[in-house]
């Protein structure tokens, strides 16, 4: 290897001939900062973050594609390099929301709400799922680049929500082509590219194609490359960063891929490919589908028997014991087990054992991507056809009813309901994929290892340890063990599984369209979009009746307004009440202010802000769609007097729910004051309504794009020590309104907040909106929405309020297509947790 | 066919065409031609040739474009007598009159005649070379352009085409690159990089294959040198392509040129046909063993694909974005072997060159700047059109004298030069020579030779933030300081104009132009500011006016001005009511008018038309100037 020496900042650096002068640099402990440099990928040069200074080269060259050079002397430190990198990335940062950046509250905000908040378009880092592994935030660590004071140019592009698998916000997206290169480097022909020109260049497919028909293998690479939160894995992006993470290998196909388990408080977020290249690629499968089958809302967690008829959950023990004395009785040629080759080595080694030296019967092996046709021992499957075989423990969906018929016993060791499940005497719940421990082996018949796991769901085991207790309990002898490990040095010559025809990998339409017998489309909804089959689903109910909405629009980013008709809703409102609403007749409910009201017209107006499954529901209605149900007006009217002067805060959704009470605070005759607060100029709205309203409008930005750099609790604040406000009132998030808290306790001014909790009836029945304030216990539904704020329990309500955050975010639809329906909902739809959490709504 | 046959044929056809008594007709049909309606012109031709039954008599021929396109259609008649006379603006009804009068009667139009081409001389007609547009230029590249039938590679051949190649054949590779180094030739893209010395990095890069690329994007705008030769006189380029080609030792030649310019694909075609047929393209060249072949690959209209990386990646089949050098493409071009580009007039250069020598090319021009430049004229100027002069001429002789001055008595104010990555160059630098340095030393470049004239009536701000529009948009997206910078020059600009301007912005637009030319990738980021340095350079107290007085002082920017008709000068004829696309100007018959301001839209278009100046343009009494 040919060697050269170079100078860096005045240090003898020694490289090998042919790397860059980034890369000599790194070698030599010198950090030059970048972001579309990537150690993975070839030379690009875009982002111009890693400017460096050469003598005898015009200008300032990038270090990370200029070659290395004998003598070359660099310098990556100077006063006129800090200033160019400043203002490069001050314009990178003009063009990707940056408010929370630049905020002055920020380490404030951070503390009080640690993780980010959920959202349809990210408009700023708080409410981007890559906050904690952003780039672009990590270079502005240390620097606060405002030299050129430029305006945020926030594109506009809409939230691409089509996409099987990923969530594309192109508005945070800097161009630094990785997404695209990676793509390149593994696939050859890139699925990506840089489209479009200027301010209108984004990253997508050529025409404007889907992924599905651009020749996306959906292997997730960009997503994971991506330096900001642009590319997201739908169902992971709200969990997120992982803390830990493992070498483990795919069970889904024979192929048996090499991956990263990614985990995240016990629970596998997603699985990764080990390294940014070719040989390391997954398919959208082993990519995307582990945690959704894991976390399926159908899993089997209780150990159950059928007592007179009926299937009833017992102890694993009574379990076992029932289910080894009921299969004393077929020993001999009437028992066979039927059992994916989608199975770790450990487990189909003791089935089989089970199966040939406990039972004296056979055992059945399936190809992973197979059913019951696919069963390679034809006379197992006729004597199950025609009723020879009794008694079976089946691990899969593999038996259709006829052949149920005629069995005596069926025991199932499996993960999900199936129609075994229905007919069965025993089920015993089994532990899966990134559950177990063990090895497998590939079509290419080498043996990997899983590594580690995470527990299972309720009380499901590993199918070893299932197999292993019933065995005991039938007296099988040898078959003591505690790990999955115990048993991998008894296996010798096991086969390896049956190769699929072409890889999945290379092809999306070879992806298995089963994982133990079961539709895998049934657990990961996105497969349906590229064109797996899933069960028959009853068809959404269209409603015929309800609310039918006659305006609708996004007002700013991630913000909409509706006009909805409702006539009595109209007729009885008075500010400061809200109402419920259901978008279907299965849906959530959530609570959302009253924004305006026309009792003549029937109408009434709301402010959304998209945050999760329901407020993503009422953003994808359009104009002539219809709400099932509207509830309201609830809560209690805010009482409105001549008091003097009256100081209105809102930020978010705040603005508009302020409105009504800025009307009702003029028409009874105060000197009314509203400030407006948002992020960035480009997340302000109804300026200009309540101009038109109040005495006196006082806008805030937090990153000073317009009006004051400030927030609702500055402005506050000087007014009551100006003595200028009798009396204050905050709407918005929790964390403004703490803050305005905060900032004026000690003023003796009064304040009114108009508090979120979680909320489900709206009517003081279920209790979820429970509160505190000066020691009292509250329902924000019948006895607010409006306290003192001064008396509020901030961090009671926090905490009430991110209590069921998991299954919010789970509660997010898994198709690209808002179709409502999809198992996710679930979990959720019915009831009890979910209302009202997603939206900041008092 | 050896070279002196081929020639000998060329030279009978040549003969033939041009032999005097024969009469014929050429009309002008290159793109501008059509434009001006040469098409409808030429068809009037055949119906009246045919009406007077002198189809098989008088040869209709289309050339190429002579350059002169204020008058276009040009049409040269030459009668029996030999006498040849180019006409101007020749409509189709002026043709019957043309065809009886000139070609049956041997009387030239004299109304219509633009210049004696060849021949008596004709009362108050001037000859070609003497009218003032004409006498300062210098044709090398346009050398055939408006003068052979471009589809005829005997015309070319006959004119001394492909001697140049047959000299650089019969000689080693390295003299070749030699003569070009001693011709002084330079890049005429724009960067200026002598050509030699750009040959022999690619002759000297080690490879097995190496490629020549003819650059033909030419994309700023108002600038169509480029499509003028290959229409014109396609060969020119050709030649000197092969003669690029065998110099650096590549056998595949590319001529990247934009999809719209489809009549020059078209004439390409036809010439790499014609080439094939006579044995001057292809294997064993003139039986010198020298083989090489020629592709055209049609650019999809970014202008960033005229960025020589760029440009490959599109030939490659990847999206055109530039990649930053080293290396540079003569060490790894396209499809990663050494790879030379140049430009179309740089090609048509070096087969003159090649024909007539290093010694005489290098006799035009400067010491620095040898040989000629062709710029295309345009904007608020008397003889727009396309140009050829020595490098070093004063650009006042360009404006004033070959361009004939600024139209309608009005002011000159400025000149931009190449294009959107040039700069402006204001009156007081009128007097300075035209070539590489200068125009560097004021700001600005040469660029590939658009030069747009600008007068009184000309907003210098206006003008920053069109060419920043351009460049904003045709940024490529892929490096940060380009593709965000200039969207915020724009906004500020776009705001300055609308009365938004703030006094901190002048201060701003200058910080962010720097980052944007330190920090960019390319050529078209580091220069996209080029327009808004220069302009505030000489002109910051008319971006004063618009900021601290909300003033345009040229009447240009809408959201500033407000017209307003004079009723002493309005004779009340009528013609503003009939151009105004708003229907903002109402008055009785002769009788003075006036302008509904609330519905006026600023357009413009009554001032233009008024035949009185009674449009009067002043400052808005209350701008409206919304946050």
């Amino acid at each position: 290897m040919d060697m050269i020496t170079l100078t860096i900042d005045g240090n003898q650096v020694t490289t090998e001939a042919g790397r860059t002068v980034l890369q000599a640099a790194r070698s030599a402990g010198i950090d030059i900062p970048t972001i579309c440099a990537h150690e993975d990928l070839p030379d690009y040069g875009a982002c111009r973050m890693c400017v460096v200074e050469i003598d005898g080269v015009r200008g300032y060259p990038t270090s990370c594609t200029t070659p290395a050079a004998e003598g070359m002397v660099v310098r990556t430190q100077s006063p006129a390099l800090t200033r160019l990198r400043n203002d490069v990335l001050e314009l990178m940062l003009s063009g990707h929301p940056n408010s929370c950046l630049v905020c002055d509250d920020r380490e404030a905000c951070e503390a009080f709400r640690p993780g980010v908040t959920k959202a349809g378009r990210s408009t700023r880092c708080g409410f981007c799922s890559n906050r904690d592994g952003c780039m672009v935030r990590d270079l502005t660590h240390g620097c606060q680049p405002q030299e050129l004071d430029l305006p945020t140019l926030y594109c506009g592009f809409m939230l691409e929500r089509d996409d099987p698998f990923m969530v594309r916000d192109l508005n945070m997206c800097i161009l630094c082509g990785r997404c695209w290169r990676i793509c390149e480097k593994i696939h050859g022909q890139p699925a990506l590219s840089i489209t479009n020109r200027g301010r209108w260049a984004k990253i997508g497919a050529a025409f404007g194609k889907s992924f599905v028909d651009s020749g996306c293998t959906f292997c997730g690479a960009c997503i994971d490359i991506c330096p900001t939160g642009t590319l997201t894995d739908r169902y992971a992006r709200w969990y997120g960063h992982s803390d830990v993470g493992w070498r483990t290998a795919c069970q889904i196909c024979p192929e048996g891929c090499e991956m990263q388990a990614m985990v995240k408080d016990n629970r596998l977020t997603n699985t990764q490919m080990t390294a940014f290249d070719r040989e390391a690629r997954l398919c959208a499968v082993g990519r995307f589908a582990y945690p959704q089958i894991m976390y399926s809302t159908r899993r089997l967690r209780h150990a159950m028997t059928r007592e007179n008829g009926e299937l009833i959950p017992a102890d694993w023990e009574e379990a076992v014991q029932s289910v080894a004395g009921r299969l004393q009785d077929y020993k001999g040629g009437r028992f066979v087990a039927i059992v994916s080759e989608a199975n770790t080595r450990e487990n189909l080694f003791l089935y089989e054992r089970f199966a040939v030296d406990v039972m004296g019967g056979r055992l059945g092996r399936v190809p992973a991507d197979g059913g019951f046709e696919d069963i390679a021992d034809e006379a197992l499957k006729s004597d199950l056809q025609s009723g020879a075989i009794k008694a079976v423990l089946v691990a899969g969906d593999y038996l259709d009813e006829d052949v149920l018929e005629k069995l005596e016993c069926v025991v199932v060791a499996d993960c999900l309901p199936s129609a075994a499940t229905t007919k069965a005497d025993a089920i015993l719940p089994a532990a899966i994929l990134a559950e177990v421990e063990g090895t497998i082996r590939t079509a290419d018949d080498e043996i990997r290892d899983l590594g580690k796991s995470i527990p299972a769901p309720g009380a499901a085991q590993p199918e070893w340890a299932i197999v292993r207790d019933l065995a005991i309990a039938m007296g099988g002898e040898g078959f003591e063990c505690e790990a999955a490990g115990n048993i991998t040095p008894a296996i010798t010559d096991d086969p390896a599984p049956a190769p699929l025809g072409r890889s999945p990998r290379d092809v999306l339409k070879a992806i298995p369209a089963r994982f133990r017998g079961h539709l895998m489309a049934d657990s990961v909804p996105a497969l349906e979009q590229i064109g797996l089959p899933a069960s028959p689903k009853p068809p959404a109910p269209k409603l015929t009746t309800g609310f039918p909405i006659l305006e609708k629009g996004e007002v700013v980013p991630n913000f909409y307004t509706l006009t909805v008709k409702a006539p009595a809703v109209a007729r009885h409102a008075k500010p400061g009440q809200f109402i419920i609403v259901m978008v279907t007749e299965t849906s959530e409910r959530v609570p959302f202010t009253l924004v305006d009201w026309d009792a003549e017209a029937g109408t009434i107006k709301l402010v959304i802000e998209e945050v999760g499954r329901s407020s993503g529901e009422i953003a994808t209605l359009q104009a002539g769609d219809m709400l099932a149900h509207v509830t309201g007006p609830l809560g209690l009217p805010l009482t409105i007097e001549k008091v003097g002067t009256v100081a209105l805060g809102g930020g978010c959704y705040g603005i508009g729910a302020m409105y009504p009470l800025a009307r009702a605070y003029k028409e009874a005759g105060n000197r009314v004051i509203a400030v407006v607060e948002a992020c960035s100029s480009y997340t302000l709205y109804m300026e200009n309504e309540m101009r038109d309203l109040c005495d006196e409008v006082i806008t805030v930005t937090k990153d000073g794009s317009r009006g004051r750099k400030a927030g609702v609790q500055d402005v506050f604040a000087d007014l009551a020590r100006a003595g200028a406000a009798d009396q204050l009132i905050a709407i918005g998030c929790t964390f403004m309104m703490k803050m305005v808290c905060d900032a004026t306790r000690e003023l003796g001014v009064p304040l009114q907040v108009a508090l979120n909790p979680i909320m489900v009836d709206g009517t003081g029945m279920c209790g979820a909106c429970r509160i505190s304030v000066g020691g009292e216990t509250k329902f924000a539904c019948v006895d607010g929405p409006f306290f003192d704020g001064h008396q509020v329990d901030w961090d009671e309500l926090a905490s009430r309020r991110s209590a069921y955050k998991r299954e919010e975010i789970e509660a997010i639809p898994q198709t690209g297509q808002h179709a409502g329906n999809g198992e996710a909902t679930a979990g959720l739809t019915s009831l009890t947790v979910g209302g009202g959490v997603c939206a900041e709504v008092p | 066919m050896d070279f002196e046959a081929l020639k000998t044929d060329a030279q009978n056809a040549w003969d033939e065409f041009s032999r005097p008594g024969r009469p014929r007709v050429l009309i002008g049909a290159a793109t501008c031609g059509r434009a001006a309606g040469a098409l409808d012109v030429l068809e009037a031709f055949r119906t009246q040739l045919a009406e007077h039954g002198l189809e098989g008599e008088v040869a209709l021929t289309e050339i190429g474009c002579i350059g002169l396109c204020y008058a276009e259609p040009l049409v040269e008649i030459a009668g029996p007598d030999g006498r040849r006379v180019l006409y101007q603006s020749v409509k189709p009804a002026n043709v019957k009159m043309l065809v009886e009068s000139h070609l049956i009667k041997c009387e030239p139009v004299t109304k219509k005649a633009l210049a004696v081409m060849e021949g008596d001389a004709l009362d108050g007609v001037p000859r070609f070379n003497e009218l003032p547009v004409v006498a300062h230029q210098v044709r090398i590249v346009m050398r055939n352009c408006g003068v052979v039938d471009p589809t005829n590679i005997d015309h070319y051949l006959a004119r001394g085409g492909y001697g140049g190649l047959s000299r650089a054949l019969s000689m080693k590779p390295e003299d070749v690159i030699e003569e070009m180094i001693a011709s002084g030739l330079r890049g005429r893209g724009g960067a200026g990089f002598p050509t030699g010395r750009k040959w022999s990095f690619a002759r000297r890069a080690e490879g097995d294959e190496k490629y020549v690329i003819c650059n033909a994007d030419e994309g700023d705008p108002g600038a169509f040198m480029d499509r003028s030769v290959l229409e014109g006189d396609p060969h020119a380029m050709l030649e000197g392509l092969m003669i690029a080609g065998y110099a650096i030792g590549a056998k595949t030649g590319y001529v990247y040129i934009r999809a719209e310019y489809p009549l020059a694909i078209e004439r390409l075609k036809i010439a790499l046909a014609r080439l094939k047929e006579r044995g001057l393209l292809g294997s064993n060249i003139l039986g010198t063993g020298f083989d090489f072949e020629i592709f055209i690959k049609k650019g999809a209209g970014a202008f960033v694909c005229g960025e020589e990386t760029a440009l490959i990646a599109s030939i490659e089949g990847k999206r055109g974005m530039p990649r930053p050098r080293p290396p540079f493409p003569a060490q790894s071009g396209l499809f990663g072997k050494p790879t030379n580009i140049n430009n179309v007039e740089t090609l048509a250069s070096v087969s003159a060159i090649m024909e007539k020598g290093a010694d005489w090319y290098a006799k035009f021009g400067t010491e620095k700047s040898k040989g000629t430049k062709t710029f295309a004229l345009a904007g608020k100027i008397n003889h727009t059109g396309l140009i050829e002069v020595p490098m070093g001429i004063p650009l006042r002789t360009i404006i004033e004298e070959i361009g004939g001055g600024v139209p309608d008595g009005k002011a000159f104010k400025a000149v931009q030069t190449g294009g959107p990555s040039g700069g402006c160059i204001p009156a007081q630098h009128l007097d300075i020579p035209v070539d590489y340095e200068h125009l560097a030393e004021v700001g600005s470049i040469m660029g590939s030779g658009g030069m747009v004239v600008m007068d009184e009536e000309s907003c210098m701000v206006d003008v920053a933030r069109y060419f920043l529009s351009f460049t904003e948009s045709e940024s490529c997206g892929k490096c940060t300081p380009c593709r965000m910078g200039t969207q915020h020059l724009l906004q500020m600009l776009t705001d300055i104009t609308e009365g938004r301007g703030r006094p901190e912005d002048i201060e701003k637009l200058k910080r962010v132009s720097e980052a944007v030319a330190q920090g960019s990738l390319c050529g078209l980021g580091q220069t996209s500011p080029n327009p808004v340095i220069t302009t505030l350079r000489y002109f910051e107290d008319e971006y004063r006016a618009h900021i601290e007085r909300h003033e345009c002082p040229a009447g240009v920017c809408r959201e500033l001005i407000e017209f307003e008709i004079d009723p002493e000068k309005c004779t009340g004829c009528g013609v503003c009511v009939v151009y105004c696309p708003v229907n903002a100007i109402t008055g009785d018959k002769k009788q003075p008018h006036v302008i509904d301001t609330a519905a006026c839209i600023e357009c413009g278009s009554c001032r233009s038309v008024c035949r009185y100046e009674a449009v009067l343009v002043h400052g808005r009494s209350e701008p409206a100037l919304a946050e």
